[in-house]
């Protein structure tokens, strides 16, 4: 492969990369702002100058200051060029770190935070802020403008989500570019020219497209900050683990931050993957953590009767439950795996079906609109992965809801075990049970309160996807495992587990003991699904 | 086997320690009469609690906050005196401005501000941390004493009500609020 070097190093390059893809394909940082690997060249923030040695060589004639003579005298230096412009060529010889670069990158540095208000404390951005960073790495001088900076708007309302500071803005064009590109919405556009410079909104128009955070995401500074995460966190509280969106089957692969003080996941970042997601997430997608928090259920409940519920112990549900399952007839229960859970989870509960003999059905939300950039049509992240355990595990495609509505109304049923938050038919499943009391009885295996488990007789919490380890299969088919990010509370288990516990009490044995086993067993299945890889490592940020 | 010991060299005045007994004594009743009965005193001892001693200008007392012309609390909830605090005895809880407030949308104010001062090392981090001149350490008072803790966690009224040493609740960097007219304004069409 041809190669260039970059500060004495080879970096093999592909036809029509530029320095810095290269730099980057290979983990070394080139400074910049306005340059994404996601997005086109802006080439506008002229952080990313280095010098070319090999080839014909530009050189400008300059007057230099001679403090020994106390005068300018006649000196030349060497044309800069923007890296990520430069289309890399067989034996290109580039320096980052000469003295020329390195005062080129402190001008631009300085000149960016000319006007810079320096409200960091403010700023939601303090913490992960490239001017923050490339000001102790790269700015060697104090800021020597002495009058006071140009003002201009802060606090714009771009839509529903964004709010635009114009004092912080650099005017690099990411958010602009992101929008033309991504999303193919021309909505955000730059007026004015100089230090007046600023992102305006089209007139008539608001940022509500399906991509809007990934303008927050992509800003390098504070300039634009998403009304979600905004004012909530500070950023140096957080830690994060890999994981994988649960909003669509897309499975776009992403960051969980959360605070560990509080065990509470603060917002999801993008995570990228060439092979799914390759930089971005939809916002619906982005905000999808809310469900983590929101309407948990953290204790188990019982219903005497219907409508009345009481939180009970966790020996007193497990018993009740045990006992139901022990007494009902293999035929006349149904187990109802959920899309929305992982492989794993659905897996465990695939076995306590066998167990059963019970019939299987399929819990899924309903379709959505999706887009042809990353939103599917389908709500669901894991319909391939439940679909696969109920095609190897229990032989044969599990039906929907619908289904299982009609054969409660035939009296065929008379035992339910759901899992899974609020999906489709569960609003028809939930009024049957409430209208005909005594006729079923429902244990819900969920991590979120709903229709379901209001109409539930027993309902047990598990462990959400921010609490437990597991693995989606997408719509390409790639399975893709992700992290726990914060503990369950109290005695939540994971789905799997708890089906094993509840499988070594009817039946005696435990098909797993640990997710290795169970991910193990998954990979015995039939033809198991190829596994995605591992997202490359990124040099510092984007 | 048998040591052999060295003898102390002691003379006879030494042992017969009447001289030693006698200097000593002669110490104690010079320092007697000196701060007794002449003038040049050098007795420091101080009446306390009716004296105490004027602490070092810059003694690091017990906390306040400082407040906005407006009587409001100057800090913007940013946490960077409870990230520097190396004792972690700061609890602040941030909260946004009511809408239609200048400062809605702008930068937020702390809701909760609580120091535990029997967790606090006094070490000044948080003052040097604070970017708005906030917090600071220059009352001159320390902690009053007392034989219950929760009399030791400061909330952000009381925090607020103790004044610096010259007596105001201000600090002696201005600052310009939007929308004061010695703010340089946030519409670009002023300029």
């Amino acid at each position: 492969m041809a190669t260039i070097t970059i500060d004495g190093k080879e970096v093999p390059f592909e036809q029509g990369d530029t320095i810095i893809r290269a730099a980057h394909r290979q983990g070394m940082e080139i400074p910049h702002y306005c340059w994404h690997p996601g997005l086109s060249v802006a080439a506008n923030c002229r952080m990313c100058l280095v010098e070319i040695r090999s080839g014909r060589q530009m050189n400008m004639p300059i007057l230099k200051w001679d403090s020994g003579k106390s005068s300018f005298v006649p000196d030349t230096k060497p044309k800069l060029q923007p890296a990520c412009q430069m289309a890399a060529t067989e034996g290109m010889e580039v320096v980052t770190k000469s003295d020329h670069v390195k005062e080129a990158q402190a001008s631009v540095q300085e000149f960016l935070l000319l006007n810079h208000p320096v409200d960091c404390p403010i700023c939601d951005q303090a913490g992960e802020c490239r001017l923050q960073d490339y000001w102790l790495e790269h700015q060697t001088t104090l800021k020597r403008k002495q009058s006071e900076p140009v003002h201009k708007p802060k606090a714009v309302r771009f839509g529903p989500t964004i709010v635009y500071d114009a004092e912080r803005c650099i005017m690099c064009t990411r958010c602009i570019r992101v929008c033309d590109e991504l999303a193919g919405d021309h909505v955000l556009d730059m007026r004015q020219r100089g230090n007046k410079n600023e992102i305006f909104v089209a007139p008539g128009r608001e940022l509500d497209h399906n991509y809007t955070l990934m303008t927050e995401h992509v800003c390098p500074v504070g300039a634009l900050t998403s009304k979600d995460f905004r004012f909530k966190a500070r950023v140096w509280f957080l830690k994060t683990k890999d994981s994988v969106c649960s909003g669509c089957a897309t499975g776009c692969n992403s960051h969980v931050d959360y605070d560990p003080r509080y065990n509470q996941v603060q917002r999801l970042r993008p995570r990228d993957n060439e092979q799914v997601n390759k930089h971005w997430m939809c916002d619906k997608g982005m905000v999808s953590y809310h469900e983590v928090h929101e309407g948990r259920v953290l204790m188990p409940l019982s219903s005497g009767q219907v409508g009345e519920r009481t939180e009970t112990s966790w020996a007193n549900a497990e018993s009740a439950v045990l006992k139901t399952l022990k007494g009902a007839n293999g035929d006349r229960v149904a187990v109802v795996l959920s899309a929305l859970h992982s492989t794993e989870d659905n897996w465990g509960l695939a076995q306590l079906a066998q167990a059963l003999g019970a019939k299987h059905y399929l819990a899924a939300r309903p379709d959505w609109k999706g887009d042809n950039v990353l939103m599917h049509n389908d709500h669901n992240p894991n319909r391939r992965g439940a679909q696969h355990v109920a095609n190897t595990v229990l032989g044969g495609e599990s039906q929907n809801v619908a289904t299982l509505v009609r054969a409660l109304q035939a009296g065929e049923i008379d035992t339910v075990v759901s899992l899974g938050p609020t999906t489709e038919g569960e609003a028809e499943l939930a009024q049957y049970l409430t209208q005909h009391p005594g006729k079923a009885t429902l244990i819900a295996l969920t991590a979120n309160q709903g229709p379901l488990s209001d109409a539930a007789q027993h309902v047990i919490p598990v462990a959400s996807w921010a609490e437990a380890p597991g693995s989606y299969i997408n719509a390409q088919g790639l399975s893709q495992n992700y992290q726990a990010a914060i503990p369950a509370q109290g005695q939540i288990l994971p789905t799997w587990l708890r089906c094993m516990n509840w499988h070594e009490a009817i039946k005696g044995g435990r098909p797993a003991a640990t997710l290795a086993d169970v991910r193990n067993a998954l990979g015995t299945l039939g033809t198991a699904p190829p596994v995605s890889p591992e997202p490359q490592a990124q040099a510092g940020g984007l | 086997m048998a040591i052999l010991v060295p003898q102390p060299n002691r003379s006879l005045a030494d042992q017969a320690y009447v001289p030693a007994i006698a200097k000593g004594l002669g110490q104690t009743m010079r320092k007697f009469f000196k701060n007794t009965l002449s003038s040049k005193k050098d007795i420091v001892t101080l009446r306390y609690p009716e004296e105490t001693v004027e602490y070092p200008e810059r003694f690091r007392g017990v906390h306040r906050l400082t407040q906005r012309a407006d009587g409001s609390p100057r800090c913007v909830a940013c946490l960077c005196c409870s990230t520097a605090c190396p004792a972690q005895c700061i609890h602040i809880e941030a909260g946004e401005y009511e809408q239609g407030d200048p400062r809605h949308g702008y930068e937020r104010f702390p809701k909760v501000f609580v120091i535990d001062e029997l967790r606090c090392i006094f070490c000044g981090y948080c003052v040097e941390a604070c970017p708005c001149d906030a917090i600071r350490m220059d009352t001159g008072m320390h902690m009053p004493p007392s034989t219950d803790r929760s009399h030791f966690i400061y909330d952000r009224e009381t925090l607020l009500s103790i004044p610096g040493r010259d007596g105001t609740h201000e600090s002696a960097n201005p600052r310009h609020e939007p929308g004061d007219p010695s703010h340089p304004g946030i519409d670009r069409d002023r300029h």
